[in-house]
């Protein structure tokens, strides 16, 4: 084994992990990509469309090529950068996008054929015989790795959090902007993406305040520390809306261990550096083609030499810097290919320059890289003469080693408001017109050189503490000196023929070439927007870090037009690929929202209830002893109800207690009859309206006394009900004596029902309520006592039996319920409870819709009654009176037998296709002996008339007869009895 | 907007609160107070519940444009009597 590297950010200690099966060592601290480069290995994948063989580029989350699996089937991670993978001992690593090896793809044969695939190849080629019979076979060889078969990722935590002063990136920028802002005494928060703060001062040979970089940073960590501000590192902005940002902390560099932090900050300085980039030329994606500050990365942090023997292409006057600091770590720098006209600018960059010439390295100027030889791994680097692209020479190489430039990372500065502004000395946007709340500062807002980074970062803090209320002095910009200024000249491709555009890429990650913009654009869409769809420049993990301004910029060249009046695609949240599953939280299964369960809920599970949701309640829809399916079981429950009796759970029922002197007065606002007319001791049957004049919703309203009434409303509808009253008597009846309590949970409703029910309750009951239960006509109810706890019994039917409604406190229920169950009433669930109020025409949700009004359901009657309540107004609408509107009928089938389903369209012939209603509701009632139905039919449609059911997807055509809505005991002598 | 803040319980996050409706201000029948709004650029003034707090029911007034809340009170202030 060789001598351990040595980096800032490895240890000689070593582990072990498989790439592809194989085992590889790497060293503690190493990324998945840092240690395979160690290991000599340049191939870490293939790409999606022409499956060319690729390796690492950067040594960032913009990384376009290096994607990996972690982990072994089925618990598998896909589209891991490689670049960000902290690896761990015995991690398993494959690569993507190959079968059925890495070396040997059998896809990559399409590579013989790249010609034909270009931007929109899919969508043009696969049309006969339709695009549905090929997309199985394009499904499997498209995407970026495969989806693992299930989730078995830990359950991230959400931590809420505030701040005055959040600040975005921990380089000079976001240091300078932390500590100046924590100095006027502002809560800060501090998130860098990086595990260590400093950004580019771990590189650059910087000093400030005469100490060098690594010790001012230090310095300044441990001020932050003592002024309470937090830093926090592996930790990304990854998007935020209306004043929330959202910092997605992932250490291990994959989904796993996420924690998400929901931060308040008053205000953001964004501080999140630049992004190098690419140039293309012909086989730039070669694996050994590397971003140069990646190369400086991997030898700094890792130890790691990416090339021996490398070329440096650039446009810029860092590239000189960068070569010397390269040299010095050991590599032999072959030659430094500088596309600007005239030599380096800065007189540091020229002593560089002329002391790397003297030992051997090729500078030349307005010269340019034209293609990578190699196919697997670069040999040489082809260059020539910008002027004269035909004067090439080789040079050999083992890397090639390209900076573009940097492209500001402005994507946390243009959410929100702000826009962008193209800076001609960067070749790139910057933010302007930032909204009051937000500062950009640093590379992030083009300063290329530590003085004015830092200035730009003490300016930023001082001005976001100041909005968060902590106005100070404007504190000194420390003294620096670092790397000069770039001075850059934007330089997006090299020279190339048509032919060899196809493999100037841009945009690796989506094979994206030239070829492929200027196909895209001769095909009209020349607006970025559409570029981006079109060829999916900027999709994927890297969401256009890597290759978007230069995709944009090099479809600017090819219509003729300026950099900035092409722009460039917008930038979407989040910044990083975030997991579904983290954004989830907890909230995911049983955590989902909470449960409502009734004072019976035990009793119904330990009697193999099948359990049925209604909004957050959970109600027994059968009972499995009953039948193995739902339609089965409430036939034998509903059944008996009519020839014995039942007893159902109705505690979700939703109860409001509205008491007061104007109680009454209110009542007759909110419900379409008067409540004012109740007698203490009665109730009835009311509904409401939407102030549109709609059915809003029914129930029983009981008058407990003078000035204290009882409203029931429906399960489903409670808490909108509450609210509902709540908000008339906060608005219109804002100075009436009224109170509203929403008791639903304070009592718990066992209904009994069937011809029994009576006999029952008063064995169960006792002598003292004898005479009551004897007493209590139909809508009657009495307050009383059981077991010491209160009860109210009210003789009410959903179902057109002799029925009582058991009001009772919680306490009793289940010593209520177990009494009648001894008793011989079988309990009955939501199947059966539908089958019974169906056959009597009692509405539920599916004629209460929203859509139908008070005339649509037979309620005429109701509204002559003729009072003044909420929605009467809009009654009298044209549109509600229309002869083709809806009205509540039965349907029953003609042959006496058929089925039929809510839902079904009504016409009156069979080939007709004008509807004239709808079936509502439906079900086999046990009682009539054959199925029934609820249905909204024109007003024009005749009782006795035959209708057609149309229903074409459950194939359950048949024809019905229109009848009336109540099916069984139409005179209800059975529930007056 | 993430915040609103509430007269009985402080700023808090929107998510507690649900909106309700924006007033009525198209006319004064009862077809133009359900039906018609006249929509502004700088001002929109809405009825919320702080439905998962103190269940008040607040009039708000705010910027649609910026999402700034320029007023909250009590809605029952002011409110008909």
């Amino acid at each position: 084994m060789s001598t351990p590297r040595k980096g800032t950010r490895v240890s000689a200690d070593t582990l072990r992990f498989t790439f592809d099966g194989r085992p590889v060592t790497g060293q503690v601290g190493d990324t998945a990509a840092s240690a395979l480069l160690a290991a000599g290995v340049r191939a870490m994948g293939r790409s999606v469309k022409y499956r060319r063989l690729r390796g690492v580029m950067t040594a960032g989350p913009e990384e376009p090529n290096a994607l990996l699996t972690v982990g072994a089937a089925p618990a598998i991670v896909p589209n891991v950068p490689a670049t960000q993978l902290k690896l761990t001992n015995d991690m398993v690593l494959e690569t993507q996008n190959r079968w059925p090896g890495l070396r040997f793809d059998l896809t990559a044969l399409l590579q013989l054929g790249s010609s034909y695939f270009g931007a929109g190849f899919y969508y043009k080629t696969f049309i006969l015989p339709k695009w549905r019979f090929w997309e199985g076979l394009i499904r499997r060889l498209a995407g970026l790795g495969k989806a693992p078969g299930r989730c078995d990722l830990p359950a991230p935590s959400w931590e809420h959090a505030h701040c005055d002063v959040l600040v975005a990136g921990a380089g000079p920028a976001g240091l300078a902007a932390a500590l100046s802002a924590a100095r006027n005494g502002a809560r800060v928060v501090l998130a860098e993406r990086e595990p260590l703060v400093g950004g580019e001062l771990e590189f650059e040979a910087a000093t400030i305040e005469g100490r060098n970089a690594g010790e001012w940073t230090c310095a300044a960590l441990g001020e932050l520390s003592r002024l309470g501000a937090r830093v926090l590192t592996d930790t990304t902005l990854v998007g935020g809306s209306t004043g929330e940002m959202v910092l997605h902390t992932e250490p291990a560099g994959m989904a796993g261990a996420a924690r998400m932090i929901k931060i308040r900050p008053i205000s953001l300085v964004v501080a999140t550096g630049a992004v190098e980039r690419l140039i293309a030329f012909v086989d730039n994606d070669r694996p050994g083609v590397f971003l140069l500050g990646a190369a400086e990365r991997y030898l700094a942090r890792y130890g790691v030499r990416v090339g021996q023997r490398v070329v440096l292409f650039a446009n810029h006057d860092r590239v000189y810097l960068s070569a010397a600091r390269l040299a010095a770590g050991g590599m032999t720098i072959a030659a430094i290919i500088d596309t600007r006209a005239s030599a380096a600018q800065s007189p540091e960059a020229r002593r560089v320059a002329a002391e790397l010439a003297a030992r051997g390295t090729v500078c030349l100027v307005a010269h340019a890289v034209l293609a990578a030889k190699g196919r697997s791994c670069v040999k040489a680097a082809v260059i020539a003469p910008i002027a004269n692209s035909t004067l090439t020479q080789d040079i050999a190489c083992d890397a090639i080693l390209v900076s573009g430039g940097w492209g500001p990372a402005i994507h946390a500065s243009l959410q929100e408001g702000g826009s962008k502004r193209y800076e001609d000395t960067l070749g790139a946007f910057v933010s302007t017109d930032s909204p009051h709340w937000r500062v950009t500062a640093g590379s992030a807002q083009g300063a290329m050189e530590l003085g004015a980074t830092l200035r730009q970062g003490v300016e930023a803090g001082v001005a976001a503490a100041a909005q968060a209320g902590h106005r100070g002095p404007m504190a000194a910009v420390p003294a620096a000196s670092g790397d000069p200024t770039p001075h850059l000249q934007p330089f997006w491709r090299s020279p190339a023929d048509e032919q060899q555009e196809k493999t100037q890429f841009v945009d690796p990650q989506n094979d994206v070439s030239v070829a492929d913009l200027r196909v895209t654009l001769a095909e009209g869409f020349i607006d970025i927007e559409h570029v981006k769809r079109y060829t999916a420049l900027g999709f994927g993990t890297d969401q256009a870090k890597f290759g978007g301004q230069l995709g944009a910029a090099i479809v600017a060249e090819l219509l003729g037009e300026p950099v900035p009046s092409v722009g460039t695609s917008r930038l979407r949240p989040p910044f990083h690929p975030v997991t579904l599953r983290s954004l989830a939280g907890h909230r995911v299964g049983a955590q989902l929202r909470p449960a409502r369960v009734t004072p019976l809920h035990d009793w119904h599970v330990a009697n193999n209830a099948e359990m049925e949701a209604m909004g957050l309640w959970l109600r027994p829809r059968y009972y499995r002893a009953n039948g193995g399916n739902p339609t089965d079981a409430g036939i034998v429950e509903a059944g008996r109800v009519r020839t014995k009796g039942g007893i159902v759970d109705g505690s979700t029922l939703g109860k409001i207690e509205v008491a007061g002197p104007d109680a009454a007065a209110f009542l007759d606002a909110m419900y379409l009859s008067k409540a004012s007319t109740i007698k203490v001791g009665r109730s009835k049957y009311m509904v409401n309206l939407r102030e549109d004049g709609m059915v809003l919703d029914d129930g029983i309203v009981l008058r407990l006394a003078e000035d204290r009434f009882l409203a029931t409303v429906s399960t489903g509808h409670t808490d909108h009900m509450v609210s509902h009253f709540e908000h008339y008597r906060e608005t219109e009846w804002a100075n009436a004596r009224l109170t509203l309590t929403d008791v639903t949970d304070a009592w718990a409703v066992i209904v009994v029902a069937g011809p029994e029910s009576r006999a029952v309750l008063a064995s169960l009951l006792g002598s003292q309520w004898q005479e009551t239960l004897a007493r209590l006509r139909h809508m009657d109810f009495a307050c009383g006592h059981h077991a010491g706890r209160e009860l109210t019994v009210l003789r009410a039917s959903f179902s057109g039996e002799l029925a009582f409604e058991l009001h009772c406190r919680p306490a009793i229920a289940r010593e209520l319920w177990d009494g009648l169950v001894g008793a011989g009433l079988a309990p009955y669930g939501l199947e059966a409870l539908d089958i019974l109020r169906l056959e009597k025409g009692y509405l539920v949700s599916s004629e209460l819709n929203g859509q139908t009004t008070p005339f649509d359901l037979g309620m005429d009657g109701l509204v002559a009654l003729g009072n003044p309540c909420v929605g009467r107004d809009l009654l009298e609408r044209e549109a509600f009176h229309a002869p083709h509107r809806g009205r509540l009928v039965g349907v029953r089938a003609c042959d006496g037998k058929s089925r039929f389903l809510g839902g079904a369209q009504l016409t009156e012939d069979a080939v007709t296709a004008v509807s004239v209603g709808f079936i509502t509701s439906s079900a086999y009632s046990p009682a009539v002996g054959e199925w029934i139905g609820l249905a909204l039919v024109s007003r024009e449609v005749a009782l006795g008339k035959m209708l057609y059911v149309r229903d074409p997807l459950r194939g359950d055509n048949t024809t019905v007869n229109v009848v009336s809505p109540v099916h069984y005991d139409p005179k209800s002598d059975r529930m007056k009895s | 907007m993430s915040r609103l803040v509430c007269p009985f319980c402080g700023p808090r996050e929107l998510r507690e609160f649900e909106f309700h409706k924006t007033l009525p201000n198209g006319g004064d029948t009862p077809f133009e107070r359900v039906y018609l709004r006249v929509d502004s650029l700088t001002l929109s003034v809405e009825h919320w519940q702080h439905l998962h707090g103190c269940r008040g029911w607040l009039h708000v007034e705010r910027n649609p444009s910026t999402g700034e809340v320029l007023l909250t009170r009590l809605a029952r202030i002011g409110a008909a009597s």
